[in-house]
């Protein structure tokens, strides 16, 4: 028998639960993406109405944008730093406008972290969002030293911006020195695999 | 922001990354050089002090060499901050240096040691007369090569910035050198003489070209000498830590 996944509102009743401004690393199975996209954006775009940064390593922020008009999730809060359709060369149609962000590849820390703030900058909103999706993406383009580095800076930064940050970690492609990496600039951690039992 | 006390007054650059760098702003009435390759953001980043500068009241002029300042003015990044009243008001004045070599009668090629005194006083009678706090010329290596020699060239700076000095404006001379230059100026004397340099660079790391800024020497001030890297945004220039990797390199 297949494990039972957590749901969208189980993951959302958890990540309901965490102070704001917090770091939050979100551990999901690669079964359970569409439920945890779900499950954040509709708690924290929509309904606290948060302006969400979504920087996306794993999939196009155009593949994104579908699902989410899938789910009938609004999107017109959330603002993409698109990290991996500039290296596709036209796998996808993505184009940076008012929303989305391209960034030529994602071994370029640097301008992600740049993006972000461009965007948390512009916002208006008084609570912001950023999502990392995700560290193990990332991974496949950095070394761990970089990427730690990179976690440290970004997440200090948006922690002193008082912006919540929410890292995905997919269980089935992480490693213990990426858990630990992520462990060590979150200040909670969200379990959204498959249940126990 | 970090801040010094006992320090001199400073100069906010209104970038906030750059304030951070500089513990506070360049020291007031500082001369800086502000060099680096084409494509750096030099430019941009000297608009956005004296945008910041001429919002904060203090008067502001550019002195255009190798641009003419209309289609600099087109082609400038649409800042959000921005606000055009600021040149109708002459809070900044944009100038063409052509046009005043023109009407001081600098024709020639190259400029005698009394053109140079002339060319000096003009620029400090228009920044005196425009009560300029905040002055940039872009660039001073395109006033170097009418000068050719070293000793032209070092003549002008130091009196430039002396007289600039004692009107308490601070000055950013923007400075042009190849991309494989060791140097910080195309002419080795413009980073002797002036009080700061700032060196914007294109860095390529694994085949990614990153636009960095790095302050290498600024008078009055402690700052860091770390490299960051640089985005030219609608918001202004965003800096961020250049990132090691652990590399010991």
């Amino acid at each position: 028998m297949t494990p039972e996944m957590v749901s969208a509102q189980e993951i959302a009743a958890e990540l309901a639960q965490t102070p704001s401004s917090s770091a939050i690393s979100l551990q999901m199975s690669v079964d359970n993406y569409l439920d945890v996209i779900r499950g954040v954006l509709d708690l924290y775009a929509n309904k606290r109405e948060m302006d969400t940064i979504y920087v996306t390593a794993t999939i196009s922020s155009d593949a994104i944008k579908r699902v989410l008009e899938a789910l009938d999730i609004d999107s017109s809060r959330i603002y993409f730093v698109d990290c991996i359709s500039h290296i596709m060369m036209g796998g996808t149609t993505t184009l940076q406008d008012d929303r989305t962000t391209l960034v030529e590849s994602p071994t370029m820390l640097e301008n992600i972290m740049l993006k972000v703030e461009y965007l948390i900058r512009r916002s208006q909103s008084k609570d912001k969002l950023v999502v990392v999706d995700s560290i193990n993406s990332l991974a496949i383009h950095n070394n761990n030293w970089i990427l730690s580095e990179f976690l440290h800076i970004l997440v200090s930064g948006l922690r002193s911006r008082e912006a919540t940050t929410i890292i995905f970690t997919v269980q089935e492609h992480t490693t213990p020195e990426i858990n630990n990496m992520v462990n060590l600039v979150c200040d909670h951690g969200v379990l959204a695999g498959k249940k126990e039992g | 922001m970090p801040q010094r006390t006992g320090d001199r007054e400073r100069c906010s650059t209104g970038i906030e990354g750059l304030d951070t760098i500089l513990y506070g702003g360049i020291p007031r009435a500082n001369t800086v050089l502000l060099t680096g390759s084409c494509g750096t953001g030099k430019t941009s980043l000297a608009l956005e002090f004296l945008i910041h500068g001429a919002s904060k009241g203090e008067n502001s002029l550019f002195v255009s060499v190798t641009e003419n300042s209309e289609k600099l003015l087109v082609n400038i990044i649409p800042y959000k901050f921005f606000d055009k009243s600021l040149v109708k008001s002459g809070r900044l004045v944009f100038v063409d240096l052509p046009v005043m070599y023109e009407r001081l009668g600098l024709t020639k090629a190259e400029l005698s040691m009394e053109e140079v005194d002339l060319l000096v006083s003009a620029i400090t009678s228009l920044a005196s007369e425009l009560q300029t706090k905040r002055l940039v010329i872009d660039s001073i290596t395109s006033v170097c090569y009418k000068l050719k020699t070293s000793e032209k060239i070092r003549d002008f700076i130091l009196k430039l910035g002396k007289s600039l000095s004692d009107l308490n404006c601070t000055s950013i001379l923007v400075g042009e050198v190849a991309a494989d230059s060791t140097s910080y100026s195309s002419f080795g004397v413009e980073e002797a003489i002036a009080d700061g340099i700032i060196l914007m660079a294109n860095m390529e790391r694994r085949g990614d070209l990153l636009r960095t800024l790095q302050v290498i020497k600024m008078r009055g001030t402690m700052h860091s000498r770390a490299k960051y890297v640089l985005d030219l945004t609608p918001m202004g220039v965003l800096l961020v830590p250049l990132l090691k990797g652990g590399s010991t390199g």
